[in-house]
């Protein structure tokens, strides 16, 4: 627990860490300093301090000469606000006064922050069990008054400043030692300060070195702040009586005398009162400054400015469209934040009844591109598309749509005229009810599809883009339905689940309270949750994760949606939990001719659940795959080295895992040509000079690489090739070594067993039957 | 090299009548030098036998013993940890060759050329001792953590959850690192995932838990080939296999 032990290596990274924290600090409080708060509260605050120091070695004698002649005066050139009853200048004695009144703030606030910061972090340092009694102490000294503590100090210690000085700080300890204990046991439940326990550091030594230069700032922002209240507060004990007697005097004293004469010189009584407001003023406004400089750390990383991209941007090429219209088009994306775009150009298409899986590592884009179709990206981020289509209808802002001319041909095509939203989606139900006569869905889901779009057009010519922006919003929430990661933080936690559900109903098709109800129990049930009646009156945190997935699901699916978008809806979940998950949504896709979009990191996850895979990375996609082809004929040598990277069960122990080297460009800086070519063992000068467009080379499958045919060479694979799963001593590994030649080969073995795309063939599993229960 | 002995370690959280009963007289042996992968679901209790076994989590009962001998009466400490979180795990302000060098035994000499060691060791540039971890990737801060871990000169680690939060192209990265130190200071680890894939890659004996308790423990091969207990089943059912359908 010596300081001695440590100083040596602490020097050591002293110097390094301050030359390092110094720019980012330096910069931040330069930057707080220039704005107009920042101004305003330091030539204050210089003021203030200065004065205090200053004012009593230059007006002491004007302050306290007293003047029989000159008693009780009015403002004039020698006494610019008057004089008081003894005939001394007022302006001079609230200039004094600064340094007593001040000083004796300061000292109150020293009293109220030691006692805190001692009381606050005890826990830490006496352990639990003591920790909850300080925290019980703390709970009922903050209820406790303090005007009462003021009067109980004024009995012990007398009336005077003494007395105050310590009924001040010790009114002012609770709240702080409140906030210290509280940032500080936040703190000790990282796991920093848990390893430095486990190292054996004392508590003394993690509350000096790790929780108090972690809780310093917020603590020293607060500590100003209570400075101002500790002003405020001495000058009203003051003015009571309570506090500084004669003949010292500061500016609670100065007000309470002025005030006796306000009728005949108001003058008096407010210099001290203006003294009071801009010294307290001071000190909050610094505090307010010194909480922006903080805060400021976080916002300014995303205000760095960038240079324009000095690389043309190839276009990838989209793809062919099918016969049938696609569900979801969306091409040459684009989402940005400032100067950075962490989406550069993405382009893809989701048809009815399609599993489209985008995988890839954090920082690809993968989430951004399915916030951007869901429309969730909010100001400051930007989306540009040259196309992004949902339902046959453009999804981007008004202002740069201009296919306006086509929907309106559409619209007079479609001679609908009744704009009830109810029969609209009743309308849809009913397609959705015959989903097993696919000619007859079909010819319903087009003619629902002309009839938004007309609707949208009508309405927009209409009333404006309000309107407009409704009918989106009901056409997203109803149709297009989003699955996140975490089920915790999507649900709203004080409501109950079955509401949430029915809100969507409620909210979007105008369904009255019963039969949205209803409906939320039947989904419930739909998606396997045991006792769905009585669960739908749950709150979320009555629910386990899997289940609370699973109510997530069953939000998606209240209105019949076209399309589901599913962003890592398993990541948080343990594996037996995942694949009920899983065979959740697979069920749902199949029964209802559902397309989805998976988003995940997990290679294996997306080929169980996918017919297609994009690989992203870097904000572009740079693969397009059969999900068959996933795992042994990639072209990408990114894929192939993410697929080899993933140890699963048919893993050879015996090998280090293959890893890639390096890591993935900063959105902010993304190199000229490819932005893989750092990390991959093909690049040439070719790759570091220009970007290769996402191509197409065989049917369904594109690449964005210029030696894509070396790729399954120079990448080798790290599986065995049965992918059955029983391969779990890795003796078959020798077959999948060929390289290219392995291959065709093993993509057959694994194409064995899976079932086509969109067969509606149900599982005797349980989980895995058909949704039940009666629509709208 | 020393063995990890958990006998009918009981942890519980709470009262005792109305808390709840996290790890439920677990035994449990990590030979000397091997890897013990323990997995399990979320709330089986693998973490919370994990940080008893370091001294976070007071016992309610059993003993957790080190070559016979409790834990809590070895002077320096024999176990070190690595957490699930590597953004949660390195002290922000604090350089990372100050955390490592915080680590080290009492009177260590050169603290300085050892943290460049350590450094070197787990892959990162020795120069790299002054950074500060938001300068790191998460891959990059999970093997500071290793560092860390190794700085205290453990015979025994305990991996948490290493890589659950971090990337898969470092994923590997990471868990190549454990094997070849495991291999070559001849540690003795308990690795924690709920990862299967995971464990069998860098395990040699595999323990399933479940409810607080072991229900399944044998070498990797056997486990996995021919699980015994219903639940082991459950799990190896459940692992995704890209390609096998999801009904099966």
């Amino acid at each position: 627990m010596t300081a001695a032990t440590n100083s040596d290596p602490g020097e050591l990274m002293a110097a390094a860490t301050k030359a390092i924290s110094a720019g980012g600090a330096g910069k931040r409080w330069t930057g707080a300093l220039r704005s107009p708060l920042g101004i305003t509260a330091a030539v204050l605050l210089a003021g203030v301090l200065l004065l205090a120091v200053v004012a009593p070695l230059i007006w002491q004698g004007r302050a306290e000469a007293v003047q029989s002649a000159e008693i009780l005066q009015g403002p004039s050139s020698a006494h610019p606000v008057g004089t008081d009853l003894l005939g001394r200048d007022i302006l001079a004695r609230v200039l004094v006064a600064t340094r007593l009144s001040v000083g004796l703030a300061l000292l109150a606030t020293a009293i109220g922050v030691t006692a805190g910061l001692l009381l606050g972090t005890a826990p830490v340092l006496l352990g639990r069990r003591a920790g909850r009694w300080i925290g019980a102490f703390i709970n009922i000294a903050v209820a406790f008054p303090s005007l009462l503590l003021a009067l109980f100090f004024a009995v012990i210690f007398g009336v005077g400043a003494k007395g105050a000085v310590l009924a001040i700080g010790f009114a002012t300890a609770p709240a702080f030692a409140r906030l210290t204990q509280t940032m500080a046991a936040t703190i000790s439940g990282r796991d920093f300060i848990a390893a430095a326990r486990v190292a054996g550091i004392g508590r003394l030594r993690i509350l000096v070195r790790h929780v108090l230069p972690n809780i310093a700032e917020p603590l020293v922002v607060s500590a100003t702040m209570s400075a101002g209240a500790a002003l405020l507060s001495f000058a009203s004990l003051s003015f009571l009586g309570l506090g500084v007697q004669a003949p010292s005097y500061d500016w609670g004293r100065l007000l309470g005398e002025g005030l006796a004469q306000i009728y005949v010189h108001p003058a008096g009584a407010l210099a001290a009162g203006v003294a009071v407001v801009l010294a307290a003023m001071a000190f909050n406004l610094a505090g307010e400054a010194v909480a922006r400089a903080i805060g400021l750390r976080s916002a300014q990383t995303h205000q760095r400015t960038q240079k324009a991209p000095d690389h043309e941007e190839p276009r990838a090429e989209p793809e062919p469209e099918g016969p049938e219209k696609p569900l979801l088009a969306v091409e040459n994306l684009h989402v940005s934040f400032g100067a950075v775009t962490p989406v550069r150009g993405v382009s893809l298409t989701v048809r009815k009844g399609e599993a489209i899986g985008i995988v890839g590592e954090s920082g690809s884009g993968k989430s951004l591109t399915a916030l951007a179709i869901a429309q969730l990206i909010e100001r400051p981020g930007r989306v540009r598309a040259d196309r992004l289509e949902f339902l046959g209808t453009d999804l981007r802002e008004r202002s740069t749509a201009h296919e306006r001319t086509d929907l309106r041909e559409r619209s007079e095509a479609s001679e609908r005229s009744d704009t009830d939203d109810h029969s609209n989606t009743r309308e849809r139900s009913k397609a959705m009810e015959r989903a097993d006569m696919p000619e007859r869905s079909d010819v319903h889901e087009r003619s629902d599809v002309r009839e938004r779009s007309g609707k949208g057009e009508r309405s927009s010519a209409r009333d404006g883009s309000e309107l407009n922006k409704n009918e989106l919003r009901r056409l997203l929430g109803t149709s297009l339905s989003m699955v996140f990661q975490d089920p915790m933080t999507s649900l709203n936690p004080a409501q109950r689940v079955g509401r949430q559900l029915a809100e969507v109903v409620r909210e979007h098709q105008g369904a009255d309270r019963r039969t949205a109800w209803r409906r939320a129990v039947d989904r419930l049930a739909a998606v396997r949750i045991p006792g769905a009646e009585r669960r739908a009156r749950q709150l979320p945190h009555e629910f386990s994760g899997g289940m609370r997935q699973r109510a997530m699901i069953g939000m998606g699916v209240m209105a019949n949606p076209a399309l589901i978008i599913a962003d890592e809806p398993t990541t948080a979940l343990d594996v037996t939990v995942q694949r009920q998950v899983l065979q959740l949504i697979a069920n749902i896709r199949a029964a209802e001719r559902v397309g989805l979009l998976f988003i995940s990191h997990d290679v294996t996850v997306v080929g169980q659940v996918c017919d297609r895979v994009l690989v992203m990375y870097a904000g572009r996609i740079v693969e397009d795959l059969p999900t068959d082809a996933l795992l042994h004929d990639a072209r990408h040598p990114y894929t192939r080295a993410l697929v080899a990277a993933v140890p699963d069960m048919t893993t050879d122990r015996t090998k280090p895992l293959a890893v890639i080297p390096g890591r993935p460009p900063d959105p902010h800086d993304v190199p000229a040509g490819c932005p893989y070519a750092p990390r991959c063992p093909l690049a040439t000068d070719q790759c570091r000079r220009q970007d290769p467009a996402l191509t197409t080379y065989a049917a369904g499958r594109r690449v964005a690489c210029w030696h894509a045919d070396l790729a399954p060479a120079a990448v080798p694979d790290n599986r065995a090739a049965t992918t059955g799963g029983e391969g779990v001593v890795p003796d078959s590994r020798a077959a999948v070594n060929g390289g290219q030649g392995a291959g065709p080969d093993n993509r057959a073995a694994a194409t064995d067993g899976r079932p086509a795309a969109s067969d509606d063939d149900k599982t005797d599993d349980q989980i895995a039957a058909p949704l039940g229960g009666d629509r709208a | 090299m020393r063995e990890l002995t958990f006998e009918d370690v009981t942890v519980r959280f709470g009262s005792r009548r109305r808390g709840t009963v996290a790890v439920d007289g677990v035994n449990l042996v990590v030979p000397a030098g091997q890897i013990v992968g323990l997995v399990g679901e979320s709330g089986s209790g693998k973490s919370t036998l994990a940080r008893a076994a370091v001294g976070l989590v007071p016992l309610a009962a059993g003993q957790i013993l080190l070559d016979g001998r409790p834990v809590a009466q070895y002077k320096t400490r024999p176990l070190q940890m690595i957490f699930q979180d590597p953004y949660s795990a390195l002290d922000p302000r604090m350089s990372i060759g100050a955390s490592i060098a915080e680590a080290m035994p009492r009177g260590a000499a050169d603290r300085r050329a050892e943290v460049g060691r350590l450094l070197e060791l787990v892959g990162l540039a020795a120069e790299r001792a002054g950074a500060r971890p938001d300068e790191l990737s998460g891959g990059q801060r999970q093997r500071v953590a290793l560092a860390r871990a190794l700085a205290g000169r453990p015979e025994v680690i305990v991996a948490d959850e290493i890589t659950s939060a971090l990337d898969v192209s470092i994923q590997g990265a990471v868990l190549n690192a454990v094997r070849d130190l495991q291999r070559q200071m001849r540690l003795t680890m308990l690795f924690i995932s709920h990862n299967l894939a995971v464990v069998r890659y860098v395990s040699d004996i595999v323990a399933v838990m479940r409810h607080g308790r072991i229900v399944e423990y044998g070498p990797v091969e056997q486990v996995l080939l021919d699980p015994r207990h219903e639940y082991t089943r459950e799990l190896l059912d459940a692992v995704p296999r890209p390609g096998v359908p999801l009904g099966t």
